[in-house]
């Protein structure tokens, strides 16, 4: 004993502090079985700290050579442990009882080399055989002993009964409206949630969370305990993949209730998504519902523009990332659709969940292509044209104002990020032009532009427009039902403005791109010919598997409704020969082509 | 164990081995062993007075420093079919047997305490016993947590639970014609268990009562519960003076057995009562329970409130109790007189 730390602290492995478990044990004294309301607050406070503390704990007994050892550096560990083992916060709590029970095994010599081992032994095992099998009273012990119920049964009998009271009791309601002079029932809400922090992983108390979660904030006492929503927010973002506790209404008021797991949640999805950048817009549609994000947005205006701050930001961090468009228009269609589903019951205007969006653009924006005759779209869309052009004059106008600079960038962005919410008018913009006459495409082509190309500054809109003029101009002659075989020259011009550009490399050709496969599915050439035109362009100019993924995506919009076409049906067909050619094509193309040829769009 | 039973354990102990550790031959054999097992439940039941014991003996003998986490899925799974009625407990004697034999290997007490595999109750043959006290302890935990927040159930949850379960036993002891007085017998020795903590019974026997009936069977039991308790006046009379007000007048509301039952109980308390001239109070004379007059008032102020038309016959009763005393106006004179001009002043109280 006269130098028992220089052995010890020898080794490798950094050791537990002496005067942190001594603070720790003084802890564990002061809560007790956690029978006060002060010492179950404290408890709750310090669970997640405990746990972390535990696991050193542990960490230390496994690197020790023998419990010996261990008493000798800890010796009040037994103490510590034991204490532990008797406050119901603590064994309530699956990590805390996992961490406590395995440093008790941990300390358990399986040949106890002398009689402190051999004590402890017995401690331990008498410890844990009471924690098992006593029970509080002579007559709950006799009632299970004659019921012929197990006792695991009897005991989970006991706790979803409880649980049931207690979501009874909370669901009263508040009995004194308004009067704080008063105890009411809402008094119980913060210590009840304030009780289930160590409980937010027990599948039996599920219901009685829940419950927490959606009762109704009527009144100023009824809220819940912050330590329960961050609990329950980590147990959660633990446990998002496979959502195993909540019922999905639970879950949309964790969300209204704890912004942190609100952002945790976002950012998992978008995480999840970005990541499987190969994946289909079907499967991004599934993967969006999914996470109940479109529903709860719907359902609480706070949570969709909390959810909307969080998109706007990544688009303006990644505002070329073509993936990122598609999520925030997919969502947003989504929301769309869960709203309206909830329309019959819903008070609040659409301005309340864009309110920085242009309101004049708000309605038009948000109208499917489908909700209108096709014929109205060119005027519809001429009119979005025009605000949006009037808008980026104001704001290239205001250019030397330098106060007012800053809200006409706003604007611009705002009416941006709406457009990029409601791009199923992209698509329609598209395929107006394959049928457009010289003198109407000049606004629809400004549309198309501004979408993919928003500002001049750095984004040289100006210099896109003209670009996307060129590629109209060829397409109009090669998809020309006359024109057989196709102009060589044209298809050249075409060729040479969708291949990478050295002296223009941040320009991308999707504008382009996305015109020319419009062309193809809805011109009215021949589909052999459309093909060939098609299969030469994006051989050439290595885009195949980028023109796979425009089909993809223009046959779901079909498919989803938002533009219905006069002659759908001959539409799906030439999409589907269309997709057929360019996949064989993708197929026949050796690996080091296909990577060569992966345009990051 | 105790040193006489020394033999008999070895004995026993032996039979275990061949039994339990016996159906653990070799993969092949198992495979077909349905019919095997069924032998050796055979066996097993022809003991099956002494197969409670015989559990217990396996947990507590060194037999069990061979068993691995297989034998002991086997002990559970026959400690729950030997359950059929009366050995309901073999389970838990295997359990706490097991917890307290310094024999059993660790690795076994690790498994029974491992909490890092989801929870996993089954009543199936292959129960995982992985974690099943980690469970426990869980479950009493939790329910530690949440007591505070209950205050909702008049009898607690404890005893609502477990007022359920000796429901759902009567109900099988009866369902068969001739097993009522195996119920009796049930219930006396579950009384007798619980002596020392009887109040707790109270609220398990209200909280039966309380039980809603939506089958004839159940009804059976319920009656059949009341039945008993009339017989017990002990216990009857503890339930009258040990339940909340509430609860009694739930009773009386729900059940009209307990209604005459508890009225029977607050006469005998009554004409037990003699009038002390030092306190000028009137005063039970036997103990057991004390109830004072003022709270003798109370329990027929509250039943007659819950029962009106019970009020009535009762106000005629306690008159002519009254008039057989001498129908003296004066109060110490008659119990009776004393109880209806309260009760009269009490009703009529409440009632403005």
């Amino acid at each position: 004993m006269s130098q028992p730390l220089v052995p010890l602290q020898q080794k490798a492995e950094p050791l537990l502090d002496v005067q942190e478990m001594q603070l720790w044990l003084e802890k564990a004294v002061a809560w007790g079985q956690a029978d006060s309301p002060d010492a179950r607050k404290d408890t709750c406070l310090h669970l997640s700290r405990l746990r972390d503390f535990l696991q050193q704990l542990l960490t230390h007994i496994h690197n020790t050579s023998s419990t010996t050892e261990t008493m000798k550096r800890l010796p009040v560990i037994g103490q510590f442990l034991g204490r532990l083992c008797w406050n119901h916060y603590v064994t309530a709590d699956a990590t805390s009882r996992r961490l406590l029970f395995q440093c008790l095994w941990g300390l358990y010599s399986e040949h106890p080399s002398n009689a402190v081992e051999g004590k402890a032994n017995q401690w331990i095992r008498k410890v844990l055989c009471q924690l098992t099998t006593e029970e509080d009273d002579t007559a709950t012990q006799t009632l299970v002993k004659h019921m012929g119920v197990p006792t695991t049964q009897y005991h989970l009998k006991v706790l979803r009964k409880m649980v049931a009271l207690v979501q009874e009791n909370i669901g009263k309601g508040c009995s004194l409206l308004g009067d704080l002079s008063q105890r009411c029932s809402c008094d119980s809400i913060l210590a009840a949630s304030e009780a289930c922090v160590p409980l937010v992983t027990c599948a039996e108390a599920a219901p009685l969370i829940g419950a927490l979660l959606q009762r109704p904030l009527i009144c100023a006492r009824a809220a819940l305990s912050e330590d329960f929503l961050d609990a329950l927010s980590s147990a959660y973002s633990s446990f998002f993949s496979n959502c195993l506790l909540l019922e999905e209404q639970a879950v949309v008021s964790m969300w209204y209730h704890s912004l942190s797991s609100l952002e945790e949640a976002v950012l998992s999805l978008l995480e999840s998504v970005l990541a499987n950048t190969g994946s289909t817009l079907h499967r991004l549609e599934q993967q969006l519902a999914q996470s109940l994000l479109p529903k709860a947005c719907a359902q609480h205006c706070s949570i969709f523009l909390v959810v909307n701050d969080i998109f706007r930001s990544i688009l303006k961090q990644l505002e070329g990332n073509e993936c990122v468009k598609s999520v925030i228009h997919t969502f947003t269609n989504r929301f769309v659709r869960e709203l309206s589903l909830l329309q019959p019951k819903m008070s609040i205007s659409l301005k309340a969940f864009f309110p920085q969006s242009p309101q004049n653009l708000l309605g038009p924006l948000l109208t499917q292509p489908s909700e209108m005759p096709q014929e109205s779209w060119r005027h519809h869309l001429n009119w979005l044209s025009g605000s949006l052009q009037r808008l980026t004059e104001e704001e290239e106008e205001d250019e030397d104002g330098s106060s007012t600079r800053l809200e006409g960038h706003h604007k611009v962005f705002e009416a941006w990020f709406l457009l990029v919410q409601c791009a199923h008018w992209m698509q329609a913009t598209a395929q107006l032009l394959v049928t457009a006459r010289p003198e109407d495409c000049d606004p629809l082509l400004r549309l198309l532009t501004f979408y993919h190309h928003p500002t001049n500054r750095g984004h040289h809109r100006a210099q896109q427009l003209v670009r996307a003029k060129d590629a109209w101009d060829h397409l109009c002659p090669l998809f020309s039902v006359l024109a057989c075989p196709p102009p060589i020259d044209h298809l050249q011009s075409l060729v040479a403005l969708l291949s990478p550009n050295p002296q223009q490399p941040s320009l991308a050709p999707l504008s382009v791109l996305d015109l020319l496969v419009n062309f193809a599915v809805f011109s009215q050439k021949s589909l052999s010919g459309s093909t060939e035109i098609l299969q030469t362009v994006v051989d050439r100019t290595g885009l195949v598997s980028e023109a796979v993924c425009v089909l993809g995506s223009l046959e779901l919009r079909l498919n989803g409704g938002s533009c219905l076409s006069s002659d759908s049906n001959r539409v799906h067909l030439r999409i589907k020969a269309l997709q057929n050619t360019l996949t064989h094509m993708y197929a026949a193309q050796s690996p080091a082509e296909k990577q060569a040829h992966t345009h990051p769009l | 164990m105790c040193k006489s039973t020394g033999s008999t354990n070895k004995h026993q102990s032996s039979r275990i081995r061949t039994t339990i550790n016996g159906c653990h031959t070799t993969g092949a054999q198992r495979l077909s062993s349905c019919g095997r097992r069924e032998r050796h439940m055979e066996a097993v039941l022809r003991n099956l007075s002494s197969s409670v014991e015989l559990l217990a003996v396996a947990a507590h003998s060194g037999e069990v420093q061979q068993w691995d986490k297989q034998t002991m899925s086997r002990a559970f799974h026959w400690a729950r079919e030997v359950c059929f009625l009366e050995l309901s407990r073999c389970q838990h004697v295997l359990l706490v047997g097991l917890l307290n034999n310094p024999e059993v290997p660790i690795s076994i007490m690790k498994m029974l305490f491992d909490n890092t595999s989801p929870v996993n109750i089954q009543q199936g043959e292959d129960e995982d016993l992985t974690g099943l006290c980690s469970h426990i302890i869980q479950y009493k935990s939790a329910c530690k947590v949440l007591t505070p927040f209950t205050d909702s159930s008049v009898a607690g949850a404890d005893a609502e639970v477990q007022a359920g379960m000796l429901m759902e036993r009567l109900d099988a002891l009866l369902s068969q014609a001739s097993k009522a007085c195996q119920a009796e017998r049930f219930l006396d020795t579950v009384l007798k268990g619980c002596e020392g903590a009887s109040e707790h019974f109270c609220q398990v026997i209200a909280a039966a009562l309380l039980t809603r009936t939506n089958s004839a069977a159940q009804t059976a039991s319920v009656n059949f519960l009341l039945d008993w308790l009339q017989q017990k006046h002990t216990l009857l009379q503890l339930v009258c003076s040990a339940l909340s007000s509430a609860l009694l007048i739930d009773l009386a509301k729900e059940r009209l057995k307990f209604r005459h039952a508890y009225f029977d109980v607050l006469k005998k308390w009554a004409s037990d009562m003699e009038y002390s001239i030092s306190d000028d109070e009137w005063v039970k004379t036997s103990p057991n329970p004390t109830v004072s007059f003022q709270k003798l008032t109370e329990h027929f102020v509250g039943l007659f409130e819950a029962c009106p038309s019970l009020w009535n016959d009762v106000e005629k009763e306690l008159n002519n109790l009254k008039i057989s005393d001498g129908d003296f106006d004066v109060r110490g004179l008659s119990v009776w007189g004393d109880l209806l001009s309260e009760i009269n002043k009490g009703l009529s109280i409440r009632v403005t």
